[in-house]
């Protein structure tokens, strides 16, 4: 079951390079949190209720309600244009994404360990590099930090994969999520939102050398 | 043989089911099931008129495109039942008829020496290219799963004991049913309703086919579709009696139909310089569905 | 006492934050920095005891502890320089007190902390104090400024996270103490070689944004640039030292495994880079604290690549990292002084130093005679320790490229300097330049002098806790 909810999990990582709305990216984050909810309950089920509850919570509260909720508002607020403006077309996005996956699968080929499910590491891997690919092409600033979710989302799913044996790790994931995930969305809300109108990376060039 | 006949009743009622749907979904009461089957047999029944600027390719090319179509049928089976014939890498078979007869029908449009059918076979040579990797690849994994390279061993052997194979099933029928969508040519990567030339593929491949030709072209549309279902049936009909059997495959059938009914209602037509990406999603849907194979077996490049 | 220490430090900071008094908040930085001094001397006195299972002061947590705590000093006093002279509003003041202490109070803990995951939550604690300071002067420039570093740090933190993850995956028995440095060391000859590379190519990616290497240096030039200059010191130096601990005692436990040759060719692949990187962008660069970021990022390579060729390298690079952090901190304060004189960090509007601030023109030529590693410079024997490394371990080619490179820094670093010191500035209105107070260039000068003390005399404690850091690496 684990297998098919993170292969599912890749997939929305494939529609995700060819999603034309930031709309679409934000739902793609909250079917990713429901997933990760389904993920985390399975793997998880034998450790303290405790803190199971709180990784449960976390992934549905924060990353499938309150993350699009907030990001949906950020948009609306700031007045962000609806197309993710990507640098590349996105059937190379595709194509570079659909590569980024198969490049993992043959690296995890070269693991021996036996004791760490290999699809975590594809998934997990794949997301993150899927997200720096997003960060990479895409030319709002907002795309970026929907590309550091995705990132975030791809270290859960690997914490998840030590999950029964060190829960405090997946704890300090969550740790670090909510603190990054808070800490840029609100100085994108304060700050960046009021300072700099329509907010591209253009706007971001003045420091160079 | 059971596959054969079933497909071929299936095929008399599909392409009206997803008419059907359409009018009742946008609130007319439309044309009865059977209305697409009258037109084709209208058409039977009238002569051919031919252009003074093609040959005889574009003669034949028709009938190779129906025959291909049937070809690939006499390899799907019915459950356990074989197909009319059956072998070792029979899939490969199935996906390369249906190329012979696709090749035909785009050589036959570009023999008018029209610059919009050339246009539009150009298109459907891009489209079928994206889509047939995806083919493979699914009933590559699948044969990988299950150890057999034939429809009906594969089928068989699909014995759905672990929930992963239903959810592989799920995807591949997903799968499948994006596939049956870029071969026909409908909607939301093709409208066949909208003629405008800018966008048109199949139907602009056959604007100069007319008479028995054209009659022969759109029952082999109804063909196809019935054919994707039966495959995708297959996929749940595994080994249960014959006559679950026979309900499943009437009950997929007819959801297929109006699956396709609604997506054509629902959706809009994709753009043009976007359908690309989302066939090649295809592809990659199915790879991560092979890796997924590979992974549950164990089983390492 | 890093139980009073740490809630301490974070009062003072919670009430620094609240506080709007001018005369309550001095007292409170004061306060600070009298707690400061008393954690460190108490922590030296009780080297090598585990408090809190979590924190350990070993011996270069204490070479990094001393060093923030005298640095700590200056910058206290700079910063009240810095935001008197420039009227700022109350409310901006607490919060960049308040951040200071805070980051300080963070750069402590990550220093003592013998658990990666807790080196790793103060490390993510000292980018958001970090942050604050940055955006102190709120304009356009440095929301940018402050953007970017946010952004790379928290990629960076993430991937740091990312590494330890593969080092958990690493362990044959994933027990509740097995991330602590000490049980990495004892078991680091069983731990999966797949594994730990990733580990180490993750964790050492994720700390170049800290330690200023290549790839994520990018973060820190325009930090140490948009900071005020006070700020700028501590990024230049303590921050940078927080991310060559959490570096070093990775290293530690690499170096006792199979992979040891092997991750010292990825640090001297990413220290070259950088030492590359920050020649092509002296020779470029015109503004004369982007030119100092560049600076720290050739020196932090210069650890590197001491570190990478071993031996006698690794006695160099601990002795190059503490005396970079002071001769940088007190460039950085000197130019405070400069942009006084000339509202400009731009090296087209500066010139004539001497004519105008007599002290901070002295100051500033010994601090590029230090800062290029010229005798008397303390940074001019750890150089040289690390060439003699480099020669030692074969890396001919490599040194004689890095001497390259080092010879084009000096040069862009000197052509800037002459010119903000003899050359006559344009466009420059001298009629009512600001007077600097000679009082303030002290620190800076006790700071060359203690370069050279420990450069040229070290006193034989400070050569043993040196020692002592290095004594878990192979020879």
């Amino acid at each position: 079951m684990i297998n098919v909810l993170l292969i599912i999990f890749t997939i929305s990582l494939l529609y995700l390079s060819i999603a034309d709305r930031l709309l679409t990216y934000i739902k793609i984050l909250a079917f990713q949190g429901i997933i990760l909810f389904g993920v985390a309950f399975i793997e998880l089920i034998q450790i303290n209720p405790v803190n199971l509850a709180l990784v449960l919570l976390e992934t549905i509260v924060f990353k499938t309600i309150f993350v699009p909720l907030f990001l949906n508002y950020i948009i609306k607020r700031n007045k962000i244009t609806r197309d993710s403006e990507p640098f590349l077309p996105n059937f190379i996005s595709l194509i570079v994404i659909t590569l980024i996956i198969i490049i993992t699968f043959l690296l995890s080929n070269s693991i021996v360990d036996s004791s760490i499910s290999k699809i975590y590491f594809i998934v997990s891997l794949s997301a993150i590099f899927s997200g720096l690919y997003i960060i990479a092409t895409r030319k709002k600033i907002i795309t970026h930090v929907l590309g550091y979710l995705v990132i975030e989302n791809g270290v859960f799913i690997l914490s998840l994969a030590v999950g029964t044996e060190m829960p405090l790790l997946v704890d300090l994931g969550i740790l670090l999520d909510i603190f990054a995930s808070v800490f840029l969305l609100g100085i994108f809300v304060n700050k960046i939102g009021d300072v700099l109108k329509d907010v591209d990376v253009d706007q971001l060039k003045k420091l160079k050398d | 043989m059971i596959s054969l006949i079933l497909i071929l009743l299936a095929s008399l009622f599909f392409t009206g089911l997803v008419i059907w749907t359409k009018s009742i979904t946008s609130g007319r009461k439309g044309p009865g099931i059977f209305q697409p089957l009258k037109d084709v047999l209208r058409l039977f029944k009238k002569g051919a008129v031919y252009s003074k600027t093609t040959g005889i390719i574009f003669q034949v090319a028709p009938t190779i495109y129906f025959a291909s179509v049937m070809m690939a049928i006499f390899v799907v089976p019915f459950g356990q039942a074989r197909g009319f014939i059956s072998f070792e890498g029979d899939f490969v078979f199935f996906a390369y008829v249906l190329a012979t007869g696709k090749f035909f029908s785009i050589i036959s449009a570009l023999d008018t020496g029209s610059s919009f059918e050339g246009m539009g076979a150009s298109r459907e040579a891009l489209f079928s290219m994206f889509a047939e990797p995806a083919f493979f690849i699914l009933m590559g994994s699948f044969a990988l799963l299950t150890g057999h390279s034939s429809f009906q061993g594969i089928f068989t052997a699909m014995h759905f004991t672990t929930k992963f194979s239903y959810a592989l099933g799920a995807l591949a029928t997903f799968v499948l049913v994006i596939i049956a969508m870029v071969e026909n040519s409908r909607m939301p990567f093709d409208d066949p309703k909208t003629h405008l030339e800018l966008t048109m593929v199949h139907e602009v491949m056959i604007l100069d086919n007319s008479g028995f030709d054209l009659g022969l072209i759109l029952y082999t549309t109804n063909l196809k579709f019935a054919m994707y279902g039966a495959l995708i049936a297959n996929f749940f009909i595994g080994a249960i009696p014959w006559y679950l059997a026979l309900l499943v495959f009437f009950g997929v059938q007819f959801v297929f139909a109006i699956t396709i009914g609604l997506i054509e209602s629902f959706t809009a037509r994709f753009r043009m310089s976007h359908n690309a990406q989302y066939i090649f999603a295809l592809s990659s849907v199915s790879l991560l569905i092979f890796f997924g194979v590979l992974l549950v077996l164990g089983k390492f490049i | 006492m890093i139980g009073i220490y740490l809630p301490g430090a974070f009062i003072i900071g919670g009430l620094l934050l609240v506080n709007r008094n001018k005369m309550l908040s001095n007292l409170l930085v004061l306060a600070f920095l009298v707690l400061q001094w008393i954690f460190t001397v108490y922590e030296y006195r009780h080297i090598n005891i585990t408090e809190f299972n979590y924190f350990k002061l070993d011996a270069l947590a204490l070479l990094l502890l001393i060093t923030l705590s005298i640095i700590a000093i200056p910058a206290m006093y700079h910063s009240h320089i810095y935001l008197t002279t420039k009227k700022d509003t109350p409310r901006n003041s607490a919060i960049y007190y308040a951040a200071t202490v805070i980051l300080l109070t963070t750069l402590s803990a990550a220093y003592l902390s013998n658990h990666i995951a807790v080196t790793w939550i103060f490390i993510e604690m000292t980018t958001l104090s970090a942050s604050a300071l940055i955006y102190h002067r709120r304009n356009n420039r440095s929301l940018e400024g402050t953007w970017k570093y946010v952004f790379v740090c928290a990629i960076s933190i993430t991937f740091v996270f990312i590494g330890i993850l593969f080092l958990s995956f690493s362990l044959q028995h994933r027990g509740g103490g097995g991330l602590t440095f000490d049980a990495l060391l004892t078991n680091a000859a069983t731990i999966n070689i797949f594994w730990s590379r990733l580990a180490f190519i993750f964790i050492f990616t994720g700390l170049t944004a800290k330690l200023s290497l290549v790839p994520m240096y990018t973060a820190g030039i325009d930090a140490k640039d948009k900071a005020p200059s006070p700020a700028g010191a501590l990024f230049a130096s303590v921050l940078m030292n927080v991310g060559f601990v959490g570096f070093f005692r990775i290293y530690i436990v690499f170096a006792n495994t199979s992979l040891h040759s092997w991750t010292n060719h990825v640090i001297l692949i990413a220290a070259l880079l950088s030492i590359f990187v920050a020649t092509v962008y002296m020779v470029k660069v015109k503004n004369i604290k982007r030119m100092l970021a560049y600076s720290s990022i050739e020196h932090m390579g210069l650890i590197m690549l001491g570190i990478a060729a071993g031996g006698i390298g690794y006695y160099a690079a601990i002795l190059h990292l503490i005396l970079h952090s002071f001769i940088k901190s007190s460039i950085f304060f000197q130019v405070g002084q400069v942009y006084r004189v000339y509202k400009s960090k731009s090296i087209y509007d500066v010139g004539n130093y001497f004519k105008y601030n007599l002290t901070g023109a002295i100051v500033m030529l010994l601090c590029f005679i230090w800062v290029t590693a010229m005798p008397p410079s303390g940074l001019f024997i750890s150089e040289l320790m690390i060439f003699r490394a480099l020669f030692q371990s074969h890396y001919i080619i490599v040194m004689v490229l890095v001497m390259f490179f080092l010879t084009m820094i000096i040069w862009a670093f000197g052509k800037n300097i002459f010119k903000l010191l003899f050359a006559p500035p344009v466009g420059f209105d001298d009629s009512n330049v600001v007077k600097i107070n000679p009082v303030e260039s002290i620190s800076q000068f006790i700071f060359l002098g203690l370069i050279v003390y420990l450069g040229i005399n070290p006193p034989v404690e400070f050569v043993t806790l040196i020692q002592e850091t290095i004594k878990n690496l192979p020879k």
